[in-house]
């Protein structure tokens, strides 16, 4: 963790005469309070600023653009300086909720929609309701539905760090060779399905191809299995997140179709995680993946001849998986971090800071009114096309059992499935009843 | 008379007993920084736990006592005796295989050969690395597409249609070799370390009388390294039921609860289902589980201790 250089270089020297006075163990307990870094209260440092710690989860290449913006805030004004902590997303749920319960936790926590109520629910963070309320913060050029996905339970506990819809990345050298037209990727379910057999190949006739039509994570990826239900009329939880849909017949019909494909037709490996998927796709050896904007740099790094469109429509609805991060303070934030950090929610969605987080990831800006700034990446344009966004659905928003659901029912209840232990009715039956559980508690 | 005899029998008693208490005060001082560490980081945590598992702790908001709530519920719980039941097999597998490899390992590199001494910390490398970085190594070993051991097993024709650690025949195979080939190395130093105890004389002497390699590690080899199996299987055993690391890392206790063990689950219910109460109350039952384990075991393996 890091921790501000002027608290470094004062408890380096005490620490040492300390470690030789005393006992090991005092030693032992001080180093563990001066690793922490700035607590819950937004300390200052040594110039008198504010010091915010900014938990995220921006790993991958759009990790340097956050930075960027992070920079370019601290050079905006001399009063916050806000320092980044860069992890596994895995990893800050996980770590989170104990920091801040030890008052030694992050400032800004970011995190996924999906996830934010389970952790809003259990006290983590303060409504930021008032954020929006104060029009020098011009909230209003955002996208509704970026700002809607971090409301829970009448309140709103987040700001948008960022709001994208999957899209289809499809290789197409993979669909040249197998006689596709590269220019025309699957638009539909059935179409999808009919192109399956062309793109699995398996040419040395073990029964492990070579190369798959898709790469569809399973488990710790961005949940796209569980949003596939939409296109059916189906999903997990019904509309105002109280009641079980997972074993409705338009659930079942999704899951059949996907999990049929997956494991009968090979569509896809099975029990491929998130980073597993990119990783196939990314080497040729899947012709189809479902994912953000934040893998097209490192496709046009491995130098793919890919397409990006939006995702095969089901046969009754037109959904696509909306990825919503939003920034949220800790319960117990005082009134001058909180103020901190306003300032630099302001900026991240200011014209300013939009324009560059877009410039630098590809993804498309929280903001309506940047578009026409936005001319470094080809990306943000793509992924914000409104005629995708409009049908782009938050996963799960406001349902405190999301993160548990997901992870805990309908992740292992998929892997059964795909290896066959059960039919899918059987299995999401049961697992409806699991899911309902998690929604009573 | 009888009183005059008394102080003197109690002076020459005193000295040796403030001989006592010096010893005494200097022993407790010696062991006074390692009392604390242990009262701070085990004891007190455990006391803490305690209290914990009888509450709904979720360490934001404050702990409401629920009694024996959590006990009861877990006793209900599927994911409970599925990690249970996983436990128990991991546990039954996986310490006899390592003791009895151990064992042989111990006694095949006391023979004098050209390269012992590698074949000694190839053996035992395994054991100083940490086991969060030997299990991202063989999951990437694993890996059904990029992976080394996949692609050779790829030749004698066994070719797994998903990787190894998702494939629900094969993920606890896969984790359990890991544990097995990961702490072998540690137990094998304690074996070996006792085989070079034992006399050579007595070698010397039941070869004389016409016994065979098989009778002489029957009669002599195994009876006298009873010290060092009882340490050894009791160590084997905790181990194994704590088993966490490289399960953690390579499966995540999946596919679908497959490789999930107590410890797994008692960290997913903690840290990704944020019931700390609740996960409190599975480490007791563990606790009480292994300490049940050990007694036994000890009790029936002390019996075979020897002095020589």
């Amino acid at each position: 963790m890091k921790t501000q250089h002027g608290s470094v270089a004062r408890t380096g020297g005490r620490l040492r005469t300390l470690a030789v006075a005393t006992a090991a163990i005092t030693a032992l307990t001080l180093a563990g309070c001066a690793g922490q870094g700035s607590g819950g209260g937004g300390d200052t440092n040594a110039d008198g600023k504010i010091v915010l710690d900014f938990w995220n989860g921006f790993t991958g290449p759009d990790g340097p653009a956050l930075q960027q913006v992070v920079d370019d805030f601290n050079a905006s004004q001399d009063e916050i300086e806000v320092k980044t902590n860069i992890m596994p997303w895995d990893t800050l749920y996980q770590k989170v909720l104990t920091s801040v319960a030890g008052s030694n936790g992050p400032d800004i926590i970011a995190m996924s929609a999906t996830r934010l109520p389970q952790f809003a629910d259990e006290g983590l963070f303060m409504p930021v309701d008032d954020f929006y309320e104060d029009p020098e913060h011009d909230t209003d050029a955002l996208t509704e539905s970026a700002i809607e996905a971090s409301m829970f339970d009448g309140a709103n506990y987040g700001v948008p760090v960022n709001f994208t819809p999957m899209l289809m990345y499809y290789n197409k050298d993979l669909f040249q060779a197998a006689g596709l037209d590269p220019e025309a990727p699957p638009t539909t379910w059935d179409e999808l399905a009919a192109m399956v057999p062309k793109l699995t190949v398996d040419e040395n006739g073990d029964g492990k191809p070579e190369q798959y039509a898709m790469a569809l994570g399973d488990h710790e990826t961005v949940p796209i299995f569980p949003s596939l239900l939409w296109g059916t009329g189906g999903g997990v939880v019904s509309e105002d997140g109280t009641t079980s849909t997972l074993g409705d017949p338009e659930s079942i019909e999704a899951l059949e179709f996907w999990v049929s494909l997956v494991k009968d037709q090979q569509a896809s490996p099975i029990g491929l995680n998130g980073a597993d998927a990119d990783k196939l796709f990314q080497t040729g050896k899947a012709a189809i993946e479902i994912v953000g904007p934040w893998m097209t740099t490192g496709f046009d790094e491995a130098g793919l001849n890919y397409g990006l469109a939006k995702p095969p429509t089901g046969p009754t609805a037109d959904a696509t998986l909306a990825d919503v991060v939003s920034m949220g303070l800790p319960s117990n934030a005082s009134d001058e971090a909180k103020d901190a950090a306003y300032q630099f929610f302001a900026y991240w969605n200011s014209v300013e800071g939009q324009t560059t987080w877009s410039n630098g990831s590809g993804f498309p800006p929280t903001r309506s009114d940047v578009a026409d700034k936005v001319t470094e990446s080809p990306y943000p344009v793509v992924f914000g096309d409104p005629a995708i966004t409009e049908t782009a659905r938050v996963l799960l928003p406001g349902v405190a059992a999301g993160g548990p659901i997901l992870q805990n029912v309908f992740t292992p209840a998929l892997q059964r499935a795909l290896n066959g232990e059960g039919t899918v009715e059987e299995i999401f039956t049961a697992a409806s009843a699991e899911v309902q559980a998690e929604l009573d508690k | 008379m009888t009183t005059t005899v008394a102080p003197a029998a109690q002076r020459p008693r005193r000295r040796p007993a403030s001989v006592n208490v010096r010893r005494t005060r200097t022993a407790w001082l010696f062991l006074t920084p390692a009392l604390l560490i242990l009262i701070a980081f085990t004891l007190y945590p455990m006391v803490q736990a305690v209290w914990l598992s009888l509450t709904d702790y979720n360490l934001i908001r404050a702990a409401e006592f629920v009694g024996l709530d959590n006990y009861a519920a877990l006793f209900a719980d599927g994911a409970f005796w599925n990690a249970f039941g996983n436990t128990v097999l991991y546990a039954a597998v996986v310490a006899p295989v390592t003791v009895v490899l151990a064992l042989a390992f111990a006694i095949l590199l006391n023979q004098r050969f050209p390269g012992r001494a590698f074949a000694r910390t190839a053996i035992f490398l395994p054991f100083i690395v940490s086991l969060g970085i030997i299990a991202i190594a063989w999951a990437f070993l694993l890996d059904p597409n990029i992976g080394l051991l996949s692609y050779w097993l790829s030749f004698v024709g066994i070719v797994p249609e998903q990787g190894w650690l998702t494939d629900p025949r094969f993920a606890m195979a896969a984790v359990m070799m890991v544990g097995i080939w990961k702490n072998v190395g540690f137990y094998m130093v304690i074996f070996l370390a006792g085989l070079q105890s034992i006399p050579v004389d007595m070698y010397e002497a039941a070869r004389l009388d016409g016994a065979g390699a098989w009778q002489r590690f029957r009669s002599i080899t195994l009876p006298l390294l009873s010290n060092q199996t009882l340490l050894v299987s009791v160590l084997a055993l905790i181990a194994t039921l704590q088993a966490f690391d490289q399960i953690y890392v390579m499966t995540r206790g999946g596919p679908f609860f497959r490789t999930e063990t107590l410890v797994t689950l008692i960290y997913r219910e903690g840290f990704e289902n944020l019931e700390f109460g609740y996960a409190s109350a599975i480490s007791f039952v563990l606790l009480a589980f292994v300490f049940i384990l050990s007694m036994v075991q000890y009790g029936f393996l002390r019996r075979r201790q020897v002095t020589y």
